[in-house]
């Protein structure tokens, strides 16, 4: 399975400290802000549910393969929807379902803060519900 | 009344740290160990106090000395320790109807939370006295907690739900509730202290309308009767609702005052054990109040907790704690108004000392996780208040609670804290 950008991201984030972790993820939110996320995704439809910010995930498949685009109204939130759909774009459903949240923990956001770890662990799961990878669940 | 919690947590009033004359912050905080602690290497400065305040060593100690020296269950054992809790127990309950001014122990039941005291009413004396087309007024600043069990209750028995309003700057206007309240109008449940806007509603005031127009009123006392003494006689209301971790109390215990004769007219909520005269199959006879609503063993460590705590709060004295938070209200809503682009959301006149805020430009969460990084404890979000937020317009605030331990330099801190937001997520 085809994890670069997520390795990327784990190893960048192995070599900062706290602080610089913290611009880093702000950085990547303001990298974002010249790729503008459809106005018209931004509904109830594409919301996930559950979070103190709003977060919106945009879900396409492309053969059997999954694609995530998302945005979030709190900066720091829309760099960890960035982090988690780059690093898990382009994978099967088969794939995806062996994502596990020790992926999460690696990324060592918890020293961050940990209310930042919790909503990552989120949004994986929602991420794995959308592309239909963890069966019994949908959604919401 | 003498408890056993008095010999491991000697009353306040025989310590001299706490300088009851000339209130001192920074002999208060000694009291609470947790404030000594540093989170991400900063000092933590905890602003998060209207979610739940931290807990002074007297508390911490009671609570250690229930569990390991006075520990059995209440109500029930022929035996010493059993004996020992009871009396504990039982001895809150006159402590907490002296903080309320209440008029007898038979007027407070304990439950878990304001929550649980408010579903009781709903459950218990709402539900046995009204019909449908009966009335409940609420208002626009209410916390879920006292919007929602009665929305369940709507849609039990037919009633109808009626919203007071407030206003852009969070004054509340008594003519306009007053404007709400109808013949049909059986009761009227408001905050006491609006638990995002730190607006203080003239309760006696209200309850003096709703009275006339016929109507019961409870107070949903959780901001309420920790930043002001509380006398629940002068009030008037039939029920009075509190929380003890709000108090410096631990979490799992609250309180209901009920006047005795409301109480006296209500049927159980929930059955069980301790709420009982005697039972057979054929027929059970209910134990008189306040016992009557508290089924099964209760949360009777946690109220010795909450004990330990009145009797801290009752050293420092409450008309000093409520002075010194006003002069933090003050200091902050200055210090707020003095960062170009903050705006407060709630400027009533003489309100406690709750600052809800927006910033121009940024998220309420990023503002709080920027803050949270400096050490500075906030909330953000709707704050159990989404009916609120929709008045204002607005989604979500940043919060600072301020407690009687807190300071004016955290104050400054929290400013200076709001800058280096504005500077990073430029």
């Amino acid at each position: 399975m085809d994890l670069t950008a997520y390795e990327d991201y784990a190893e960048t984030l192995e070599a900062l400290d706290d602080e610089m972790r913290f611009e880093y993820l702000l950085d990547i939110a303001k990298k974002k802000r010249g790729e503008p996320f459809p106005e018209e995704a931004m509904d109830d439809a594409h919301l996930m549910h559950g979070c103190m910010s709003r977060v919106w995930i945009v879900h396409d498949i492309d053969e059997d393969r999954h694609f995530f685009r998302g945005h979030s109204d709190a900066a720091i939130v829309k760099g960890l929807v960035t982090m988690m759909t780059d690093s898990f774009s382009g994978l099967t459903t088969a794939e995806l379902a062996q994502i596990t949240l020790d992926h999460v923990r690696r990324l060592n956001l918890g020293a961050l803060t940990t209310q930042r770890q919790v909503g990552m662990m989120a949004m994986l799961k929602h991420l794995q519900k959308l592309a239909g990878a963890r069966p019994g669940f949908q959604a919401a | 009344m003498t408890t056993g919690i008095m010999t491991a947590a000697p009353a306040l009033r025989d310590m001299p740290a706490h300088g009851r004359n000339t209130y001192d912050p920074a002999a208060v905080r000694g009291d609470f160990p947790i404030l000594s602690r540093t989170v991400y290497n900063k000092p933590l400065c905890f602003l998060d106090n209207g979610a739940s305040a931290q807990k002074p060593q007297s508390v911490l100690d009671a609570v250690q000395n229930s569990y390991s020296r006075e520990y059995a269950n209440v109500h029930r054992g022929a035996h010493y320790l059993s004996g020992a809790a009871t009396e504990a127990y039982e001895g809150v309950r006159e402590k907490v109807a002296d903080l309320l001014n209440a008029p007898a122990p038979e007027t407070i039941v304990f439950t878990g939370n304001v929550t649980e005291a408010i579903n009781l009413v709903a459950c218990s004396w709402a539900d046995a006295h009204l019909s449908a087309g009966d009335e409940i007024v609420i208002t626009q600043m209410e916390h879920h907690a006292n919007i929602v069990p009665w929305q369940l209750l709507r849609d039990r028995k037919g009633i109808v739900l009626k919203v007071a309003p407030v206003e852009d700057d969070g004054r509340f206007d008594l003519e306009k509730f007053a404007a709400v309240l109808t013949d049909r109008t059986k009761l009227v449940s408001v905050t006491h202290v609006s638990n995002v806007l730190g607006t203080v509603v003239p309760v006696a005031e209200v309850t003096r309308l709703a009275q006339a127009a016929g109507a019961c009123v409870l107070i949903d006392g959780a901001q309420g009767v920790v930043h002001q003494s509380v006398d629940v006689q002068a009030i008037g209301c039939d029920f009075y609702a509190f929380t003890g971790h709000k108090l410096y109390g631990p979490t799992g215990i609250g309180v209901l005052y009920g006047a005795a004769e409301r109480l006296a007219s209500m049927p159980p909520w929930q059955g069980g054990g301790d709420m009982i005269e005697s039972v057979s199959f054929e027929k059970t006879i209910y134990a008189d109040p306040p016992l009557r609503f508290e089924a099964g063993t209760p949360p009777f460590v946690q109220a010795i907790g909450l004990g330990a705590a009145i009797d801290y709060v009752q050293a420092l004295g409450m008309e000093a704690i409520g002075a010194h938070e006003h002069l933090l209200c003050n200091h902050a809503m200055e210090a707020l108004r003095a960062v170009p682009g903050v705006r407060p959301i709630g400027a009533a006149p003489d309100k406690a000392a709750i600052v809800s805020f927006v910033v121009d430009g940024l998220h309420s969460m990023d503002v709080g996780a920027i803050l949270d990084r400096q050490g500075i404890a906030v909330r953000v979000g709707h704050h159990c208040a989404q009916p609120l937020m929709a008045r204002m317009g607005i989604e979500s605030t940043v919060r600072a609670s301020m407690a009687l331990y807190n300071t004016t330099e955290e104050i400054d801190a929290l400013a200076a804290g709001i800058r280096h937001a504005q500077k990073l997520l430029a």
